[in-house]
């Protein structure tokens, strides 16, 4: 998943989009998480 | 069995055509991992209401047992196969999402206590298989990559391992199939010995997290006893993830030096590039957990989209194991996995079971 302007590895991929959604939850953009 | 672990879109230039490539596998993934999820809650329900005792079957097995079926009878079409392949990536985000349910101060008495275990288990794993490899007259690098794989997580370390000694494409097929076959294996064994014999969460879940290769199996064999064991295992097999680079560069040190492989002239930045950063994302959402910067609920809702996300790779795990290909890899790799695994199992439930006792894991 790398190349273009996003040359980031599966790992750095995996941990933007995790961070991304703790920002999103930190702040309550996204609804509470159902299981 | 596909042997791929990266990403690999089609040859296109577009980001947006890239996502694109992976929208119906993602979809098949979540599909098989929700199937998996109403099937748990359906029998659940019916005993409930019927006033039954029915088995709990985890929606872990029902996902990896649904996607079995589809890869070994209809076998998957290749519009499928670049989001499929997606399931290590959902992975690695489950796991940096799951450190919000992790104190900075658990993740460093567990994870230290993992790391003091993965040390002794990385030193059996080398010299056992080593051996094996030489008993069973394996060519030496396929020995390697076994060696690698079964010490510290399977797939990914295999392939690190096969570009820093320049093991050849054969081997590395070989020893990834051995890997992916033990591993499958694994899932369906470990929690039954976990359950035969009593033992906790927390130590079931260092267990899964030692003895188990490859990360995504590790994670099922321990969500497949418990939600607190999958957290375990989880923890037990990223200190595990975390040591690949040292063992990778060692290898790369003795195969340069009988010059079979490339010099590594710069130390440091072998092991950054082999250390897998998903781990310090991991550590890094525990750290802000830990100063509270989520509340309660938030909280939950991080726990709970970590959840979602291994509910794509155990789909993706079902998925990717074709039977027929399995069948097709040479024997005495597997015999020479499978010896070693059994072994590495026993004394890693040993060593497990005397930690517990010393330092009442539960």
């Amino acid at each position: 998943m790398s190349g273009g302007k996003f040359n980031l590895s599966l790992d750095g991929w995996a941990v933007a989009l995790a961070l991304l959604l703790a920002l999103l939850v930190r702040l309550n953009i996204v609804p509470k998480i159902p299981w | 069995m596909s042997t791929s672990v990266a990403i690999e879109p089609p040859k296109s230039t577009t980001l947006s055509s890239r996502v694109l490539s992976f929208i119906p596998g993602v979809t098949l993934l979540a599909a098989i991992g929700y199937a998996g999820k109403f099937i748990e809650q359906s029998i659940s329900h019916y005993g409930k209401s019927h006033h039954l005792s029915l088995p709990n079957i985890e929606y872990v097995l029902w996902a990896i047992l649904i996607g079995l079926v589809i890869s070994n009878t209809v076998r998957v079409p290749e519009l499928f196969k670049a989001g499929i392949a997606t399931y290590e990536f959902w992975l690695k985000v489950g796991i940096v999402l799951l450190g919000a349910r992790f104190l900075l101060g658990d993740v460093i008495k567990l994870g230290g206590l993992s790391l003091a275990l993965v040390v002794i288990e990385l030193a059996l794993a080398i010299a056992l298989m080593t051996a094996l490899g030489r008993i069973f007259k394996l060519t030496p690098k396929l020995t390697t990559l076994l060696a690698v794989g079964s010490s510290i997580c399977g797939v990914s370390a295999i392939i690190a391992a096969k570009g820093a000694i320049d093991a050849d494409d054969e081997d590395s097929s070989l020893a990834i199939a051995a890997i992916l076959a033990l591993g499958a294996i694994a899932v369906f064994t470990f929690p039954f010995i976990g359950h035969l014999l009593g033992m906790s969460n927390h130590a079931y879940g260092l267990w899964s997290g030692l003895a188990v290769d490859n990360t995504a199996e590790a994670v099922a064999a321990g969500a497949l006893y418990s939600d607190a064991a999958g957290k375990i295992a989880v923890l037990a097999k990223t200190a595990r993830n975390a040591m690949i680079g040292f063992v990778v560069l060692g290898y790369a040190i003795y195969w340069a030096s009988k010059g079979q492989a490339q010099t590594v002239h710069n130390k440091a930045l072998f092991l950054w590039q082999k250390f897998p950063k998903f781990v310090l994302g991991f550590l890094l959402i525990s750290l802000l957990a830990t100063l509270g910067v989520f509340n309660k609920e938030q909280l939950g809702s991080l726990g709970n989209l970590s959840r979602w996300a291994f509910l794509l790779t155990f789909a993706g795990v079902g998925l990717r194991t074709n039977l027929r290909e399995m069948q097709k890899q040479g024997l005495r790799p597997f015999i020479v996995g499978a010896v070693g695994e059994i072994v590495i199992a026993a004394v890693t439930l040993g060593l497990v079971l005397g930690a517990d006792r010393v330092f009442h894991l539960s």
